[in-house]
């Protein structure tokens, strides 16, 4: 009923080639993106900026980033972490060096940055496969965050060690640094994030994306049928790494506004690759969906006690949370071990046919 | 998604409108950590901070007569969490205690901007002694670069430092780095040598490498700026490695009585300088014992409360409540607002009498804040592991803060101009 595709007619290749062939699908998103750019922020409080809307979208991204590598060309990477510090600490290093230098541009350009480390640490992958790789991208994941610590140059030997977002101006308006507002900073968010989503869907879904796929399914017999693979893994490992370089860079430049090299050790990698599974790995809305689940989520469960008036320690509280939250990953994963847009897909597909299915 | 969001975007109103209808109270949030990594440390501390206002509350019905709501917000010692518990409490919070320096470093910004008072007892960031830049941040009663100043005083006190090596047995981390500038300056002006050794966040537990690299370099001291594992980890270490534990000082973060009592009578001698020190016959304990205790409101132990921790969690509160009742007294009115509180903090005046008045004798040295100098500066004891628990091992000992002053003003400068537009107290004449 509400999805019935029946009369949708394709008359030309453009119509039937469009990002979202089924209209029901095309109506979807514009609702969702007008709830982001226009609904949330009329709404939302500080609050709701900081620790729910700001950081899902930021955790998205990195998701993203990692899903390319992961999800669609099949190389597991357990250093995401340390890619975001490189782009963090090199947008440091851009805005402190060239001060003058457009915040939005830094950001951008600071994913060239991890990019290029991305392809540097994936090199080994041309020679190794699955868990082997997994612990030389653990071994770029130990060496960054030491070089973080130890390369006083990169935080402008700061005594503390600790890099500081100084505030930033664009066009007379505060977007980095403690004087922005959240709203801004929402919108510069939701904008690269917007912008980058877009490239990737087309990314994955041109040849640069099939030969992506081919390396993941099968390599000897995508070998076999002319596809380079050192192409196919090194491209795969520098828009990856550069996905993740901007997610890190705004990671610390819009949201946490000071950041030590610790930050981006391991716990954020795992979270990030937990959000990429659960969500979907070969998915671009699994991303978001799992970044809501794995970040969103205990934000919403911690505010519950008190909004209903349930008097309970915040410790309690916490524990809890993390016992639901658990056990929620455990319930996601055995009811659907493909994530979360595939939960989706099956819905989607039960309402395509729903009244009447065979 | 979207009803999730809707139903984010209710729990967040409802949240808000909730606090909101609460008035008539004081909202001093901590953001405590009861959990995670560092849960062994935090729960004395939030457990004196909490029966300490508990007692207010019950005894004199709060401060000045209105009730003290000082709230816990679970952080986990987690950044992230930290920011979180700070954008949720700020709405309605007179001051706000961030606890991890971490999450110091990434609210002190965010406190100029959105003008609360940001308390952090003896840690943080130590340029904050310089009020007229960080107008908003306080670390009453003393800062790292004291700690740092007065463990080379009393070492310099058992003999002549020339020619000496000091190891810095610090967490690579913001915090332990603080006092290295001060450590410089001061292995420069004395004539001794000083080694940092830092231990990574993932080696707390197995300091194995680095106490190798001390028995190497055969210090005459090692000084110790550690904090959660790292501190249990170095006193085994020290004990099978042999080092003479009456060598071994540490800062008052490492003077955890648990982190000891796993060693015993083998870390017989170990120091660490603090300025907080639990006294069991002051009176503050009996009402505490009297009010809160006895009627089943406390969370702690017996035990508990004999650590020094726990002591230290009471004159925390007992600083936050200082500052609210001079805020008070100056303002003619009992609810008080963030701005006015943070006038209170500037001019607390914790003297001998004062402390005797709020029954604290012998917890907390006396000690004053202006409006230039936000730490007080307040001096401590060293203390010394007697086997079963810490003692008094000296007398008063009062950092010489002229020697650094100028570290504090430059410093401090360099924050503010890393941080433009960074609002200064200009009315500050001192």
């Amino acid at each position: 009923m509400l999805y019935r595709t029946a009369g949708q007619f394709k008359t030309s290749y453009e119509a039937d080639q469009a990002l979202f062939p089924v209209r029901q699908d095309a109506v979807l998103l514009w609702v969702i993106l007008g709830f982001a750019w226009v609904v949330f922020p009329m709404v939302a409080t500080e609050f709701a900026f900081q620790t729910l809307l700001i950081p899902v979208l930021i955790y998205s991204l990195a998701a993203l980033g990692l899903n390319i590598l992961t999800g669609y060309a099949g190389q597991l990477s357990l250093g995401t972490a340390a890619f975001m510090g490189v782009g963090a600490y090199a947008c440091y290093k851009l805005i402190t060096l060239m001060p003058w230098m457009n915040p939005i541009i830094a950001i951008l350009l600071s994913g060239v940055f991890s990019a290029g480390v991305g392809v540097a640490f994936g090199i080994p992958s041309l020679r190794i496969k699955g868990f082997y790789l997994a612990i030389a991208t653990l071994a770029a994941q130990f060496f960054l965050v030491w070089l973080f610590e130890k390369w006083a140059w990169l935080y402008n030997y700061n005594a503390s060690g600790a890099i500081q977002v100084p505030n930033m101006e664009m066009f007379g308006v505060y977007i980095a640094g403690p004087q922005a507002s959240s709203i801004v900073q929402y919108y510069v968010v939701l904008f690269i994030v917007c912008l980058l989503t877009m490239v990737c869907i087309n990314l994955t879904r041109g040849t640069l994306g099939r030969t992506w796929k081919a390396t993941r399914d099968m390599d000897i017999a995508a070998e076999l049928i002319g596809i380079n693979l050192m192409r196919s893994k090194l491209t795969a490992f520098a828009i990856s790494s550069y996905i993740v370089g901007v997610a890190g860079a705004l990671f610390v430049f819009m949201w946490r506004g000071a950041a030590e090299p610790n930050l981006f050790d391991i716990p954020l990698s795992f979270r990030i690759l937990f959000i990429a599974i659960i969500g979907g790995l070969g998915s671009i809305m699994g991303n978001y969906l799992g970044a809501i689940l794995i970040v969103g989520l205990p934000v919403v469960l911690n505010l519950l006690p008190n909004a209903l008036g349930i008097p309970i320690d915040s410790a309690m509280v916490e524990h809890l949370n993390i016992m639901i939250v658990g056990s929620l990953i455990v319930f996601f994963l055995i009811v659907e071990p493909h994530g979360l847009a595939q939960l989706w897909r099956l819905i989607r597909e039960k309402m395509i046919l729903w009244p009447f299915p065979h | 998604m979207k009803h999730f969001t809707k139903l984010a975007v209710a729990a967040v109103v409802a949240a808000i409108t909730a606090s909101a209808s609460l008035a008539q109270e004081l909202y001093t949030p901590n953001l405590a950590y009861r959990t995670g990594p560092f849960a062994a440390t935090g729960i004395p501390l939030m457990n004196g901070q909490a029966d300490y206002l508990n007692m207010l509350n019950a005894r004199d019905g709060g401060i000045g007569g209105v009730p003290v709501n000082a709230e816990e917000c679970e952080t986990g010692y987690s950044t992230e969490k930290g920011v979180e518990c700070y954008e949720k409490t700020k709405g309605t919070a007179i001051v706000t205690q961030p606890w991890s320096t971490g999450i110091t470093l990434q609210v002190l910004p965010k406190t100029n901007v959105d003008e609360i008072p940001l308390l952090a007892p003896g840690y943080g960031f130590s340029p904050m002694m310089d009020g007229k830049t960080f107008q908003w941040a306080y670390n009453a009663p003393a800062g790292y670069w004291d700690a740092a100043d007065m463990i080379i005083q009393y070492l310099e006190s058992q003999g002549d430092l020339k020619g000496k090596k000091i190891v810095h047995l610090h967490l690579d981390h913001p915090f332990g780095k603080e006092p290295l500038p001060v450590l410089e300056a001061l292995a420069e002006e004395k004539g001794f040598e000083l080694v940092p050794i830092p231990v990574g966040l993932k080696e707390m537990q197995n300091q194995s490498a680095q106490w190798l690299q001390i028995r190497r370099e055969r210090p005459d001291y090692v000084i110790m700026w550690g904090w959660g594992a790292m501190n249990a980890g170095a006193i085994t270490e020290a004990v099978k490695t042999k080092f003479p534990m009456e060598n071994f000082v540490g800062v008052w973060w490492s003077g955890h009585d648990a982190d000891l009592a796993i060693a015993g009578q083998d870390a017989k001698g170990y120091k660490s300088i603090s300025w907080s020190f639990p006294n069991a016959d002051a009176p503050v304990m009996a009402a505490i014992k009297e009010h809160v205790v006895d009627k089943g409101n406390s969370k702690s132990n017996e035990e508990e409360m004999s650590g020094v921790f726990y002591g230290r969690g009471i004159i925390i509160s007992a600083i936050l409540a200082e500052g609210i009742t001079a805020a008070q007294k100056h303002f003619e009115t009992a609810e008080i607002t963030a701005p006015q509180l943070r006038w209170g903090l500037e001019n607390i005046d914790m003297s001998e009498a004062r402390i005797k008045e709020l029954g604290l004798e012998g917890m907390v040295p006396p000690f004053k804040t202006t409006c230039a100098n936000h730490t007080g500066n307040s001096g401590g004891w060293m203390l010394e592991w007697d086997g079963e628990k810490f003692v008094k091992a000296s007398e008063l000992l009062t950092a010489n803060t002229e020697g650094y002053a100028s570290i504090v003003a430059e410093k401090a400068q360099e924050y503010a101009d890393a941080n433009q537009p960074w609002a200064v107290n200009g009315d500050c004449s001192e």
